[in-house]
């Protein structure tokens, strides 16, 4: 059965718990959830079937829930904390995208919608401008007139502060609602998109990032600090495969084939797991990468006892990355999440909230012993893991969900 | 904390317009500010920790919305929320103790309330808390030196130099031909010029100001950066000759920072030249843009230029500029990006003619600026700036 465990910034009672907790941490600060607990999902129990289980986003404010056609708002909307709103909608939901202003909410068809968190919100459909079309494929009826196009169909989403992106399954790149680049070639599918507070990230089935948007802060991976209206491949990473990228709120992050992690932007709390301070000053090391730095990850040992489960690899790669405002979370292939970056809102969970900040990547002891992970996600000042009771096997790279 | 501190907290009647579409700022200080008026009228109030700890995330969640985007577009919303909540962060951090490390702390925060929020509407409380934050803070340690007072050197000087010139000579020699000129002994009455050698002073009265430092000889360089640091840890690290030193620490430099605006004490020492005032129109007062420069000897402002009229004036120490005309500008080999357009890739200390053969034609002037001294470079002409000795300069632009 599938578990939603949750750590981090719950100030505005966003996110709710399945035993609401009368343990000692929550009653000394209901605001911060430091410390892995479990949310309640609403997704009925149901194990396997992905049909059944809830999608969520997380915002600064809010958190939004959808499960079918039931689209569900929580958190500090207008003057409370803890209220809900609910909607039903056309179709089922695909996938959602929740910001600052708005959540954009995508449904299966294809079709775009966005909702205000407020407590009369309702849901408006978003009409996209059209890409240009090449003059050579212009559809015409029988009569010579040219075809209205129909509607794109959008396939990702993701927002920020200052950024929402759709991508359709053209390869349409739309700065919601206008159309911002049609990617010529239609030989690769788009992967993943992934948005920080202004910066995009795509990956597409070649193994190619794209990144647009800000990178004043070196966001974008490319060597010059300054805003890019148009995807750009980055390319310090050309030439070499990329399975996964996350955008925190000015860093991203990629990881390859080959089992590496690369980081770079903004590094004020330790999020690309770079040093922040200099040894013994009060200096700081540069605040931001703008080319993405290869780690050199500690080795992920687990104790020969443990390791009897027959994943005899030495190695132990990181599978997937995520992150989120100023914090960056990695999967290694044994199961064990790794982090680095801010952590004095419990996103790191409750082992590290002494500290404010990590500037390495460090393993979360405790997370998930007899866990097996199915995906994760992170809010700017949140984590969220999704798990489901062990299994024989560890992790791979086949079971994660995207 | 003193009840007439308190009373210069800002009430939620004060703030209902500015949270008017802010719904986490409008929550969580009305929550803060109910709790300030419980303690003005009972003295205590209890179930603190939350609104405390709300606070907190207020600031931080505005220090996010603050590094969004260009600093230039933030809404002056953003700003004077993110000001009020370090103000309130004081306030609960103050209940907490006082004891010398946690005003530190907060003379820390309301720094950056200053730099990176908006406190005009607040100047009265930011003033107060800035008093009783630095009251009773002098640590008593070891003495920062006193810089000797140098006697005027003499060097060449490759521009024309006029002895403490009358405002009509400045204009009719300076400013109308755009004549670069090194005005001698212009500024020897400002009380900062035997002031601020005595760098204990500059500790009194600034040490507990944090300000922006840049860290590396050069801006133009990649291991440049620049970053938020306290003034007296500044002061310690650049000026105290350290024994045991391995020599490799980094040049820090406090430069092009409006310092004055900061701290007004230190503005009681220095005046605006004169010479400020002419302008192309008859009479016209134009805002004077004043900015402190203050680092150790090495400091190296690159060969560049700025679009306005500057008056570099010399406090202390000795720096040696190198200049170039205008006219000289496609000679000078400027840097392609958008933020470094107006700084040139040469080494004007150490020319390269094999890399950059067009400085063959470029006629540099080479001079030695001096205590008590300043000069006058008309706009857009190319400068090269390193300081000598420990130096502090003060700008004027216009």
């Amino acid at each position: 059965m599938r578990q939603l465990l949750f750590t981090g910034f719950n100030a505005f009672g966003q996110h709710e718990f399945v035993n609401s907790p009368h343990d000692e941490r929550a009653a000394s600060a209901s605001a911060v959830c430091a410390g892995f607990s479990e949310l309640n999902a609403h997704d009925g129990g149901n194990s396997n079937n992905k049909k059944n289980q809830c999608t969520i986003s997380i915002a600064w404010r809010y958190t939004a829930y959808a499960l079918d056609r039931k689209l569900r708002l929580r958190g500090l909307l207008e003057t409370e904390p803890g209220d809900c709103v609910e909607v039903e909608t056309p179709g089922e939901i695909k996938a959602l995208a929740a910001g600052d202003s708005h959540c954009l909410v995508l449904l299966y068809t294809g079709e775009l919608y966005k909702i205000q968190p407020k407590l009369e919100a309702t849901l408006q459909a978003i009409r996209l401008e059209s890409p240009p079309r090449p003059s050579t494929a212009t559809k015409r009826t029988i009569f010579g007139a040219a075809k209205a196009p129909a509607p794109p169909i959008i396939e990702h989403i993701a927002c920020g502060t200052n950024i929402n992106v759709a991508i359709s399954s053209e390869n349409a790149v739309y700065s919601i609602p206008s159309c911002l680049h049609q990617f010529p070639d239609r030989q690769w599918r788009v992967q993943q998109l992934e948005c920080g507070h202004e910066h995009a990230l795509l990956l597409n089935g070649n193994g190619d990032v794209y990144t647009w948007g800000n990178g004043l802060r070196g966001q974008l991976g490319q060597v010059a600090l300054g805003v890019e209206e148009m995807p750009q491949l980055i390319e310090a990473l050309a030439g070499i495969k990329i399975t996964g990228i996350a955008a925190g709120g000015w860093h991203s992050a990629a990881i390859s084939a080959f089992g590496d992690l690369y980081t770079w932007g903004l590094n004020c709390s330790g999020q690309l797991g770079m040093r922040v301070m200099k040894p013994g000053g009060f200096l700081k090391e540069p605040t931001v990468y703008p080319l993405p730095q290869l780690h050199d990850l500690p080795e992920c040992c687990r104790s020969s006892k443990e390791n009897e489960s027959g994943d005899d690899e030495g190695v132990c790669e990181p599978l997937r990355v995520f992150a989120g405002s100023r914090h960056t979370l990695l999967l290694r292939r044994c199961g064990r999440l790794w982090a680095s970056g801010w952590c004095i809102h419990g996103q790191l969970g409750k082992q590290l909230c002494e500290q404010n900040f990590l500037d390495a990547f460090q393993a979360l002891d405790g997370v998930g012993v007899d866990l097996d992970f199915v995906n994760g996600l992170c809010g700017p000042w949140a984590t969220l893991l999704m798990v489901t009771a062990k299994q024989k096997k560890s992790v791979s790279s086949a079971d994660a969900i995207s | 904390m003193e009840a007439s501190l308190l009373e210069l907290f800002p009430r939620f009647v004060d703030l209902k317009d500015l949270l008017q579409n802010e719904v986490e700022a409008r929550y969580i200080l009305k929550k803060a500010t109910d709790f300030l008026e419980r303690i003005k009228s009972k003295g205590t109030a209890d179930e603190d920790e939350e609104i405390r700890y709300l606070v907190c995330a207020l600031v931080d969640r505005n220090w996010e919305r603050i590094h969004t985007g260009h600093f230039s577009n933030v809404p002056l919303t953003i700003r004077k929320i993110y000001a009020i909540a370090c103000f309130f962060k004081i306030f609960f951090l103050l209940m907490e103790s006082s004891n010398s490390r946690q005003k530190e702390q907060c003379s820390g925060i309301l720094d950056e309330a200053q730099l990176l929020g908006c406190t005009d509407d607040w100047s009265d409380l930011k003033a107060a808390l800035m008093d009783y934050l630095d009251k009773g803070q002098e640590e008593p340690t070891e003495p920062l030196p006193i810089l000797p007072a140098v006697l005027r050197v003499l060097s060449p000087c490759d521009i024309p130099q006029l002895d403490a010139p009358g405002l009509n000579e400045f204009k009719t020699k300076c400013f109308q031909p755009q004549q670069p000129t090194l005005l001698l002994n212009t500024i020897k009455h400002w009380p900062a010029v035997d002031k601020w050698r005595d760098l204990n002073y500059l500790l009194n009265v600034a040490g507990n100001r944090t300000v922006p430092i840049e860290i590396g000889s050069n801006y133009a360089s990649d291991e440049w950066s620049q970053q938020l640091v306290k003034i007296s840890d500044f002061l310690r690290r650049q000026f105290v000759v350290d024994q045991c030193g391995d020599g490799r620490r980094e040049i820090e430099y406090l430069a092009q920072h409006e310092l004055f605006a900061q701290i007004p004490a230190l503005k009681a020492d220095i005046c605006v030249p004169d010479y400020c005032t002419v302008s192309g129109a008859e009479v016209t007062a134009a805002a004077v843009d004043i900015k402190a420069w203050l680092g150790p000897a090495g400091t190296i402002s690159p060969m560049h230029y700025d679009p306005k009229h500057n008056l570099l004036c010399q406090v202390f120490g000795s720096k040696k500029i190198i200049l170039a005309a205008p006219k000289d500008t496609d000679n000078l080999y400027p840097h392609e990006s958008e933020f470094l357009g107006n700084t040139s890739q040469i080494n004007a200390a150490e020319l390269d003619f094999k890399t950059y053969p067009l400085l063959e034609r470029v006629r540099f002037y080479k001079l030695l600026l001096q205590p008590g001294d300043c000069l006058y470079m008309p706009p857009k002409w190319w400068h090269y700036v390193r300081a000598e000795t420990p130096s502090f300069s003060v700008s004027f632009w216009w």
